[in-house]
């Protein structure tokens, strides 16, 4: 909506605009529920599974029990709850089997964290360790012991997923688009390659961490750092059956999210713990070590892709499989899975495809949400995918890129038809390709070259993702008018870093005439005040808060226009309005302030009209339908936002040592609502999927032990590890449901930069990687091909093509 | 959070030497706690006594002379001793790696002498220590001792410090004043890590030192070669004395090769600067 | 129980702390300065930076205890009582150096160090200066743009003044 509008008419959108939450985050004055202390309130501990997979004997409690200042000790015999998203699979706390490392078996709240430590330590736990399930492809051998043997038990989502009761399948999402067989058979070439990476931690800075007041009545108080408090409060009430006017979730400020944050954590526990100790409030914060085992991950993936091709270059057919390592319980994997489903082949055409995407159950901390949905994993193989067939029939890989692009009229995977509006991948492509000097090399890069006798490699990739989300999702938005004329607007999506709250206030500034001044997104949120939003996930806040914002502030218009018309005594269609009120157009000394509307007019003599101006928005994702459960086909994509990085990198042939110079990262944003907002966004995102793509990955022994859940050895990228040079570029090509014609670009700009990495560092050295994050070492072995070596991170460290001699031509390893 | 312990804090050597006689075994000594409290709250260690040398004036001092050499109290901080203007004039091998050694706040608290009482194989003080010859003094109420930092570091974080002693400075001879020297480490990002593998070396007139870090229990010392050794003569003395691991870092594989790698550049570049 | 006494930007205090708290802890819950944030508590992160006797360090590796005599710079102390803002501060702000928040304290601490050390940094003494501290948000890139933009406006002489005046230290 108000796509249309020029930028030369707009004074907010689009324009260098500050934060609005700026000034008290870099004063220190911002309170994170981390910084939260409650009258009274008491500190948990978690005792947490030192095995994978392991029967629990006895847990003896006795001990922290007895210890002065212990209020409540909690173990999992004692809740028989049920959580889950959308496989309800997972207990508050471990029942009879633990089913992944770092998992809570027992839970105290004491008057210090002090007593709470030593209370954990003082209980014993006997186990009796079990063989573990870890690798995602065994475990759904038919013999393969089961990680939850009452799956069929389990309730789910009916309408998007398939569990597999009797086996480790979690959920299995099925596609068919055409004839494959015929494609294959119709293809000059047919190139087969699997793709692997490891699972991921979030790395908020704030770990998790929530306080809960479990009050007389059930009345319950949460505070918790959560992306989503509608869908926390929701889970909560279902789990504990509890009315949901009863449960308040209020979130402040949040130290980032990620994903991680997205659905409910350690809400559940804290509240047992509040209520066995008589109501008081407990809070409970993850330490660094548990925010990677006790909490949740990026699942593991392996993504075997077979293409076809013609002579010319088009994509014919593509078979592709996923295996998504979902840990030890469903929580969002389930989800990616399917989101990653409907997306598998990327921005390309193609017309005969199958994709059959697993989630696995394995005795592995378990995977949920985290920024690119899925997306950065598979787009991993996928972009390395198409590098690789591209240099294998012979084509420049950024020509074969858009000879294969989704253009207007083609269908995507399930079948809906792009057109002119949904974007341009084209431009993004073409973009980025032109900024890094795709296809020559410099004067500068190869005096860089020639001094430090590395190999210069350049790389162009796409990428496109759209909101993964129920068809019917749906938020809210009330703007009030205070009675100074300004503005509050109430909003449950939270803003945990993106920027979204400054975005919505430039277009509610815009849409009122209001100078920024005037407009406030109250921070912190509380399902008892503010309206709905289903969740803050899938980068469709800008679009669909934008919107209901939109929505409110024409309410809130609609509201003070009624009232003016009365007191002008105009027609509304007559009126026009600034920011300083409304006036007859024809009669413009005719005017009546905001501030004399903003909490009902008043005449002279004391008699008053209309009331407290509000506006009320309201948005739903229109015309989205569930996929069918056989074919993959419908509409699930509220918009599609396209992207491209370009890549620069110097390799040391010799060593496998590497230096990013340049990544130039394109996205179609519709609008880009604030410039420095979208920077942070693309470099910020970048720069993540660079810690992906260079060195982040859980790495397990094989008895499925955590080795590395801390800073010591999960590093992520520092100030250095930036690219020398780094570039962000928004391509508007305006969505028409889109507000201003914006998308969401959140996630995209972490997608696909493992593969311009692995793109670029194959173009400079020959080093075919299949296996991400690329660590020097990893390098070094695929340039040399050697052999794997086998723990998650140097797994597969060179590619092995598998085509069929029979259908295929081409044939490589 | 840390577990309860009783903080002191000596204002003179003997006070400390003295509380140590009595408390030792149950006390640990720190200047800037940079590993300490790191192994305190991961439950590694759960000393009763924490004995803060700080307020001791004479470890904090940090001197150079020509007879002696340098010497480094033990509270003196890596940064304190990479921006020492001695240091950056006859030992550059320390302050190449002083700089490579965490991050710029842990610099700031952080020691040499606390970095080699810690004694992990992938301490950056270490290798470049011993090609230096440092040595370390140890003082207890008993009296004071010194030995060569090759034979004080014995193990995987154990050395030959009794429980009544402290290391009261690292006293570097003044025989490779002047080398030019360097120190290249494997890390895993660019910004700040631990040394996955890493090889100092130094060269003064005709005569190159080496000694490798990650790559064995100790930092491994190789003995003296000629300046006019070639690449392949050190790299395989090296790789006979060095017994890397696989571990969650690295594999030993790359490790050794890495080593060959820093050998090759480190001679290179040291040849230049001599 | 230990007793200090120690200046906290600029205003002095006496306590009495326990012998195990680290400096982090004591500021966060024992003196309710929560603009300091704990990331790792192990001294990875940076979050916690804070100065101290004109230095930063990692305050989840520092014991309250040895703040005896000391002159403490958090967070709290950078903008003015009448709330504006530090030239660095509004850099900050303005290049949207800032995204959930959590690590910014830690950062403008350590970029204020920098500037007193280094009045003019260039981009690669900005990025060493931040080097210990994580960002999970920005990617690091606004951010130093906006300590070399503060530099260019002087920042290192407003610290250098505010020093002097013993307004923060």
């Amino acid at each position: 909506m108000l796509d249309q509008i020029p930028a030369s008419e707009l004074k907010h959108v689009g324009k260098q605009t500050r934060r609005i939450d700026a000034v008290e985050k870099i004063t220190g004055d911002a309170t994170y529920v981390s910084d939260m202390i409650l009258p009274g309130m008491l500190y948990a501990r978690v005792k947490t599974s030192p095995h994978a997979r392991a029967k629990i004997l006895s847990i003896d409690t006795s001990a922290a029990s007895a210890m002065p200042g212990v209020r409540a000790v909690v173990t999992g015999k004692d809740l028989n709850f049920k959580l889950g998203l959308y496989v309800v699979d997972k207990d508050i706390l471990a029942r009879e089997e633990v089913r992944h490392f770092g998992e809570a078996v027992a839970a105290v709240a004491a008057d210090t964290l002090e007593i709470a430590q030593k209370a954990i330590d003082a209980i014993k736990v006997e186990y009796q360790e079990l063989e573990p399930v870890l690798y995602p492809k065994e475990a759904i051998k038919d013999d393969a012991p089961l990680v939850h043997p009452d799956l069929g038990s389990y309730s789910y989502m009916e309408a998007a997923f398939t569990p597999r009761p009797g086996t480790n399948i979690a959920n299995h999402t099925r596609l068919r688009k055409g004839d494959i067989e015929k494609g294959f058979a119709e293809s000059e070439w047919v190139i087969e390659r699997e793709y692997t990476n490891p699972s991921v931690q979030h790395v908020p800075m704030e770990t998790h961490v929530a306080i809960v007041q479990w009050g007389r009545g059930d009345k319950v108080d949460i505070w918790s750092s959560a992306q989503s408090p509608f869908t926390l409060r929701n889970l909560f009430c279902v789990a504990f059956k509890l009315p949901h006017r009863n449960v308040r979730v209020q979130v402040p400020y949040i130290g980032g999210g990620f994903g991680g944050k997205a659905g409910i954590g350690i809400e559940p526990l804290v509240a047992v713990l509040s209520k066995l100790a008589g109501g008081r409030a407990v809070k409970l914060t993850a330490t660094r070590e548990e925010e990677f085992s006790l909490l949740p991950c990026r699942s593991q993936l392996t993504y075997n892709i077979k293409t076809g091709v013609s002579k010319d270059g088009k994509i014919l057919a593509q078979q592709m499989t996923m295996y998504w390592d979902s840990g030890a319980y469903a929580d969002y994997a389930v989800n990616v899975t399917r989101a990653s489903g409907y997306s598998a082949g990327g921005p390309y055409e193609i017309p005969n495809a199958t994709v059959d995407a697993y989630t696995i159950y394995t005795n592995k901390p378990f995977g949920t949400a985290y920024r690119g949905f899925g997306h950065v994993e598979f787009f991993w193989g996928l972009e390395r995918h198409m590098d690789l067939v591209a240099i294998a029939i012979g084509m420049d890989p950024v020509n074969f890129r858009l000879k294969n692009t989704l253009k207007p009229g083609s269908l995507t995977l399930t079948g809906e038809k792009i057109t002119s509006h949904t974007g341009d991948i084209d431009a993004c492509l073409k973009t980025a390709a032109e900024r890094i000097g795709y296809g020559g090399i410099t004067k500068e890069e190869e005096a860089l070259a020639a001094k430090t006798g590395r190999k210069i490699g350049k790389s162009v990739v796409g990428l496109h993702k759209a909101p993964a989300m129920p068809p019917f999702t749906a938020t809210a938005v009330i703007i009030k008018m205070n009675e100074d004329g300004t503005v509050t607007a109430n909003i449950s999506l939270t803003d945990y870093g993106q920027g979204t709250y400054t975005a919505v206030a430039q277009m509610i500034a815009e849409r009122l005439r209001f100078p920024m001044e005037r407009v406030k997104v109250a921070f912190e949120c509380d399902t008892d005040r503010d309206p709905y939003d289903w969740q803050t996930v899938a980068s469709k806040g800008l679009l669909m808060s934008g919107n209901a914002a939109i929505l409110a502030a024409d309410d809130l218009l609609k509201n003070a226009y009624g009232d003016a018309a009365q007191i002008l005594r105009a027609n509304v269609v007559d009126m026009d309005h600034d920011a300083e009120g409304i006036f007859v157009r024809h009669r413009p000394e005719e005017k009546v302030t905001f501030r004399q509307l903003a909490i009902g007019y008043v005449y002279p003599n004391g008699n008053g009209i209309g009331g407290p101006l509000v506006g009320v928005g309201r948005y739903i994702a229109q015309g989205l339908t569930h996929l069918n459960k056989e074919t993959g086909q419908g509409h699930p994509a509220l918009d599609w936002t396209y992207g491209a990085h370009g890549m620069i990198v110097a390799v040391d042939d010799e060593t496998g040592e590497y230096d990013v110079l340049k990544v130039v990262s394109v996205f179609d944003a519709g609008r880009v609502i604030n410039p420095d907002a979208f920077r942070g966004q693309a470099i910020g995102g970048m720069l993540q999927g660079l810690g992906t793509a260079t060195v982040e990955g859980y790495i397990y022994d094989n008895r499925g032990h955590l080795l590395n859940p801390s800073f010591t050895d999960n590093k992520i990228p520092t100030s250095r590890d930036l690219p020398f040079e780094v570039e962000a570029i928004g391509i508007e090509c305006p969505q028409l449901d889109g507000p201003y014609g914006a998308r969401g670009i959140g996630e995209h700009s972490m997608i696909s930069v493992a593969a311009a990495l692995g793109n670029a560092i194959q173009h400079a050295t020959g080093a075919q990687v299949t296996h991400m994050p690329l660590r020097y070492e990893d390098v070094w072995r695929a340039i040399n091909r050697k052999e794997p070596v086998d723990n998650w991170i140097t797994r597969s460290p060179f590619g092995s093509c598998k085509s069929n001699p029979e259908i295929g031509k081409y044939q490589c390893d | 959070m840390l577990h309860d312990f009783s903080y002191h804090r000596p204002s003179s050597m003997k006070e400390a030497l003295d509380f140590l006689a009595q408390n030792g075994p149950k006390t640990a000594v720190f200047s800037g706690g940079t590993d300490l409290f790191v192994v305190i709250r991961a439950g590694v260690a759960k000393p009763a006594h924490v004995l803060d040398l700080k307020g001791i004036p004479e470890l904090g001092k940090i001197s150079w002379d020509k007879t002696e050499g340098l010497s480094v109290g033990a509270c003196v901080t890596i940064n304190t001793l990479t921006e020492y203007p001695a240091v950056r004039e006859h030992f550059p091998v320390l302050r190449s790696a002083g700089e490579e050694l965490a991050t710029f706040q842990l610099r700031n608290r952080a020691t040499m002498v606390g970095n080699v009482v810690t004694a992990s194989p992938c301490g950056d003080m270490g290798s470049p220590l011993m090609v230096l010859g440092g040595e370390v003094v140890l003082a207890s109420s008993s009296g004071e001792r010194r030995m060569p930092l090759s034979e004080f570091i014995t193990g995987v974080k154990r050395t030959l410090i009794r429980p009544d002693e402290v290391v009261s400075r690292i006293v570097v001879p003044p025989t490779w004043a002047g080398a030019v020297g360097g120190y290249h480490k494997l890390k895993r990002i660019k910004g700040h890590d631990l040394g996955v593998v890493a090889v100092a070396m130094v060269r003064k007139e005709n005569t190159i030192r080496c000694a490798i870090s990650s790559a064995a229990p100790t930092p491994v010392l190789l003995p003296d070669l000629a300046a006019t050794s070639s690449v392949e003569d050190v790299q395989k003395k090296a790789q006979s004395m060095i017994s890397p691991i696989d571990d969650v870092r690295c594999t030993k594989e790359y490790r050794s090769f890495m080593v060959d790698i820093f050998i090759k550049r480190l001679m290179k570049e040291l040849e230049a600067a001599a | 129980m230990k007793h200090v006494k120690f200046t906290l930007n600029g205003k002095p205090f006496e306590r009495e702390v326990l012998e195990h708290r680290t400096l982090l802890h004591f500021l966060r819950e024992d003196l309710g300065y929560t603009g300091t944030k704990e990331g790792c508590g192990a001294g990875e992160c940076g979050a916690c930076t804070v100065i101290m006797n004109g230095e930063a360090v990692n305050s989840c590796l520092v014991l309250a205890a040895e703040l005896d005599g000391a002159k403490l710079e958090t967070i709290e102390g950078e903008a003015a009582a009448d709330g504006s803002l530090t030239i660095l501060q509004d850099s900050f702000d303005k290049h949207h150096a800032v995204q959930c928040g959590y690590c910014t304290a830690g950062m403008i601490m350590s970029a204020k160090d920098l500037l007193r050390r280094n009045a003019h940094p260039d981009r690669h003494a900005v990025i060493e200066g931040i080097e210990g501290n994580f960002c999970r948000c920005t990617g690091y890139e606004q951010i130093i743009e906006a300590i070399l933009d503060a530099a260019d406006n002087g920042a290192a002489a407003e610290i250098a003044e505010r020093t002097k005046g013993g307004d923060n230290a």
